[in-house]
């Protein structure tokens, strides 16, 4: 019952989180200086072929009724058509988003199996050399810009040593087991960069909390019981260190998203990130505003699911 | 217990597995052997095999090209999408009646010959006979009245801006189209003959609004290749079509194009120098030139721009309105460095003038360039009446912002120059490198002292020139109104041939240059790298015809 509560709330909280973002970038997107037939205006453009553009994009009304009728679209399902495609903006997202969803869900995962076990082996072996080289690596990859990092990826693995593709997501005219093959090799480099930028901070964070944890009377307990360490790391102490961790993740995710639009721009990698970065060029509110609605609502469900898991993890959060 | 932590592990493991497979299984296409999405064209296109990642053998008769654009397609509709990749994909599929040789003038392409009625109120324009679109139907004048008309009614794109003469079109025979025109227009029919796409009447004329047309699937194509198959945010593959009598021999030589979106430059080039791709369609900036071309696995293609590039000064504000601070700005700038420096010799002098080298049918050949001289410029300011009363080498009251897109790399470093230079000359200037968008914003606005940029085509100066020189033009960013400039126009617009039109202009020209109106700084020449051994392709003035126009590519071959 308690759970059910606290998920309701959370849920809820979700809700007005999504209506605010929604908000912030219906009104931010129409701030920014020019206009999107200026954007697109050639010097033959006549006034009045501006002024129709205008009108046609349905920008020459009030503001505020520009505003209640893209919430109504908005609660329809509708994220409306956009300016220079003239194609629903849902299907132009849903189009990129198993792309952007698969390289981020693939780092999010690959950061989480070489993170963890990185950050409690630093924690059990505090101060040696393992524990060095751990915070030194944290540190710098967290250091890291995207560009630079892509770049170097793709010159090494890429053109120098020819073990990955340069840039896309898969080849062409391959099918089947072909495709899961092209699409794994397209794969790697965008993800191993995503996973070297944001390893750190899981690394990082998990090695201090485990070493609290480590020291804390109940660890003590299981130690006098007689456990070996291996259970007191693994069983006692790393489920309430992974605590801290386990709200990262829900943090990372718009970092990973974020992250991304650099990323697919660098590898040619066909997500949503791209889809922004093209559509911010040439003001194209429909896509923009639909592409941060869906930004929005995946950072949102990230972190209602990690609020559960908190939950779950810690009985004290329900009662609270 | 270690059994049970292995299963466990092993449950996870099979867990994160299926998590990625099922991403992967979302992002993987399905055989088209099993559905009509990649159906060929009708015209009998060649056989699409080949994976454009697996290095294809070179030499092959045929074959497909893999070109890299920085840019996805935004509008498959020719007369609405504008960019340059929109442009370049179109291109090869909607023929424009003429395009330009190396001379910058215009050719023929699908039309074969054209001219003006003696009092310039018509013009006429007649067309080949022998193409046809790719579901069988002939390609007619029918076709480029109906687009003309199309344009003209719902204010299409570039080209309606360009048809301000036009009363109505007409096909009179299959071959021939006449204009009717409510005044002479000098301009008028290489304008629509280069700028305007022949769409297919029979296709476009089905639908309730051709501007709301999105032409996103089953393409119809009179041009050298077809669309087939689209991956948004990775390619565009078109197969040839076998009937294009435009090419020799009858047929593109090549089997496939395959556009692949790189938006990153530097990723472009590492795919062309690994063999992912075979030629890249945008121009190389200025600091790769180099490095490309001393890689002998490469070959280069170099064109000069049909714009310019230039700073404009807002002649609306003070003392910008005095013709002395002007000049003083214009002998401030070392132009020469620039070219050298900045753009790596990748730029030629336009002699500061709006005629440029380009066209040499247009070229002024006694201009002259704005010296180099600081002192010059300091006792332009002196006469003017301009003082340094604190004795620091810099005047009293005159510092400017200059306004520059800040994504322009090349603009962004001379901004720093002109900034530095004009310094000796005892003028401050203050740099504003500013979002795209916002600066687009503040040039028409005219909210600037001194704008930096560059217009991409001025093709045709019997029109152009009123849209920069006009008082009520578009780009008269500067705020020109000079009643000489505005008669000379207006005899310039009607003149029906180009020795008729070179007088006014050049006249127009010399007053631009003498009243600093627009300071033309120099004509980039672009680069464009592909990789060696491809024979055919032929690069064409400015980026948007690029290498990879269609004349080019249906004649490229790849390497023996």
């Amino acid at each position: 019952m308690a759970l059910l509560r606290f998920g309701s709330l959370r849920l809820l909280r979700g809700v007005f989180t999504l209506w605010f973002a929604v908000t912030v970038t219906f009104f931010l997107v129409r701030l920014l200086p020019g206009d999107p037939a200026l954007a697109v205006a050639s010097p033959t453009m006549t006034a009045d072929q501006r002024e129709k553009m205008l009108t046609d994009f349905g920008l020459d009304q009030p503001l505020f009724l520009q505003y209640l009728s893209y919430l109504q679209q908005l609660l329809q399902g509708n994220l409306g058509i956009s300016f220079r495609q003239n194609q629903p903006v849902l299907d132009i997202l849903m189009e990129r988003l198993p792309w952007t969803l698969l390289l981020t869900g693939t780092a999010l995962i690959a950061t989480l199996i070489i993170g963890l076990p990185l950050g409690v082996l630093a924690a059990t072996h505090k101060g040696g050399a393992i524990d060095r080289a751990v915070q030194v690596g944290g540190v710098v990859g967290q250091s890291l810009f995207v560009p630079t990092v892509g770049i170097a990826l793709l010159y090494i693995f890429g053109l120098g040593l020819g073990w990955f593709p340069i840039g896309g997501a898969m080849a062409s005219d391959v099918y089947g087991w072909d495709a899961y093959v092209s699409i794994a090799r397209h794969l790697v480099l965008p993800c191993l960069s995503l996973v070297l930028l944001q390893i750190g901070a899981y690394v990082l964070t998990l090695r201090t909390n485990l070493i609290d944890a480590l020291g804390e009377d109940y660890c003590n307990v299981a130690r006098a019981k007689g456990s070996p360490e291996r259970t007191v790391v693994w069983k006692h102490a790393l489920r309430n260190a992974l605590l801290p961790t386990t709200t990262l993740v829900g943090l990372q995710v718009g970092f990973l998203v974020g992250g991304a639009v650099l990323t697919e721009t660098i590898f040619a990698y066909p997500g949503i990130g791209r889809a922004i970065y093209e559509s911010v060029g040439q003001l194209d509110f429909p896509v923009m505003q639909g592409a941060f609605v869906l930004l929005a609502a995946t950072v949102v469900i990230a972190n209602f699911i990690t609020d559960l898991a908190y939950g779950f993890l810690d009985p004290r959060v329900r009662v609270q | 217990m270690t059994r049970s932590r292995i299963t466990r592990a092993g449950w996870r493991g099979a867990a994160v597995a299926v998590s990625v497979a099922a991403m992967m299984a979302a992002c993987s296409p399905s055989n088209p052997d099993a559905s009509d999405d990649a159906s060929g064209p009708d015209g009998g296109a060649a056989d699409a095999d080949g994976d454009d990642d697996s290095g294809r053998p070179a030499g092959e008769a045929g074959g497909d090209i893999r070109i890299g654009t920085t840019a996805d397609v935004v509008n498959f509709n020719p007369l609405v999408g504008n960019s340059r990749t929109d442009s370049w994909v179109t291109n090869l599929m909607y023929p424009a009646m003429m395009t330009i040789n190396a001379d910058a003038e215009k050719v023929p392409a699908l039309a074969t010959d054209w001219g003006y009625d003696d009092d310039g109120l018509g013009a006429w324009i007649e067309i080949r006979d022998d193409m046809t679109w790719t579901d069988g139907t002939p390609l007619t004048a029918a076709d480029v009245a109906f687009t003309i008309e199309a344009i003209k009614e719902e204010s299409l794109g570039t080209v309606a801006g360009m048809i301000g003469a036009l009363d109505g079109a007409e096909a009179v025979s299959d071959t021939r189209v006449e204009f009717t025109l409510n005044r002479p227009d000098g301009a008028f029919i290489n304008s629509v003959g280069f700028w305007m796409p022949i769409v297919p009447a029979h296709v476009f004329g089905e639908v309730d609004s051709v501007a709301e047309f999105a032409n996103d699937e089953e393409w119809v194509s009179a041009g050298p290749f077809v669309l087939t198959q689209v991956d948004r945010g990775q390619r565009y593959i078109l197969e040839a079509v076998e009937d294009y009598p435009l090419a020799e021999g009858g047929r593109a030589n090549l089997d496939r194009v395959v556009f692949r979106v790189y938006p990153d430059v530097n990723t472009q080039v590492l795919a062309l120098r690994s063999g992912e791709l075979d030629l890249i369609a945008n121009a190389l900036p200025p600091s790769m030139v180099n490095e490309v071309a001393g890689d002998d696995s490469l070959q280069t293609y170099q064109v000069p721009s049909l714009g310019w590039a230039h700073m404009q000064y807002n002649m609306r504000r003070e003392p910008l309105d005095q013709v002395e601070v002007r000049r003083a700005l214009a002998h401030a700038v070392d132009y020469e460095a620039i070219r050298q420096v900045v753009l790596g010799g990748n730029a030629v002098s336009a002699n500061s003038s709006v005629l440029t080298p380009t066209y040499p049918q247009w070229a002024e050949e006694d201009a002259e360039e704005y010296t180099y001289d600081p002192d010059l410029s300091r006792s332009l300011l002196e006469d003017a009446g301009f003082t340094d009363s604190n004795g620091n080498g810099m005047f009293d009251d005159l510092s400017f912002e200059m306004v520059y897109d800040s994504g322009d790399p090349i603009i962004a470093t001379w901004a720093e120059l002109v900034r530095d230079q004009s310094a000796e000359a005892g003028i401050e200037i203050r740099l504003a490198g500013l979002e795209r968008n916002t600066y687009m914003d503040r040039t028409v606005n005219r909210d600037f002292d001194i704008y930096a940029g560059s217009w991409a085509i001025i093709d045709e100066p019997q029109s152009n020139f009123t849209l920069l020189f006009h008082e009520d033009g578009f780009i008269n960013y500067a705020g020109v109104d000079d009643a000489e400039i505005n008669r000379l126009m207006e005899e310039s617009a009607t003149a029906l041939t180009v020795d008729e039109a070179r007088e006014p202009l050049h006249e127009i020209a010399r007053i631009v240059r003498d009243e600093v109106y627009d300071n033309v700084m120099y004509v980039e020449q672009f680069t464009f790298a592909g990789a060696a051994g491809w024979t055919g392709l032929d690069a064409k003035p400015s980026e948007l015809l690029s290498v990879v126009n269609p004349q080019s590519l249906a004649s490229a071959q790849a390497p023996e």
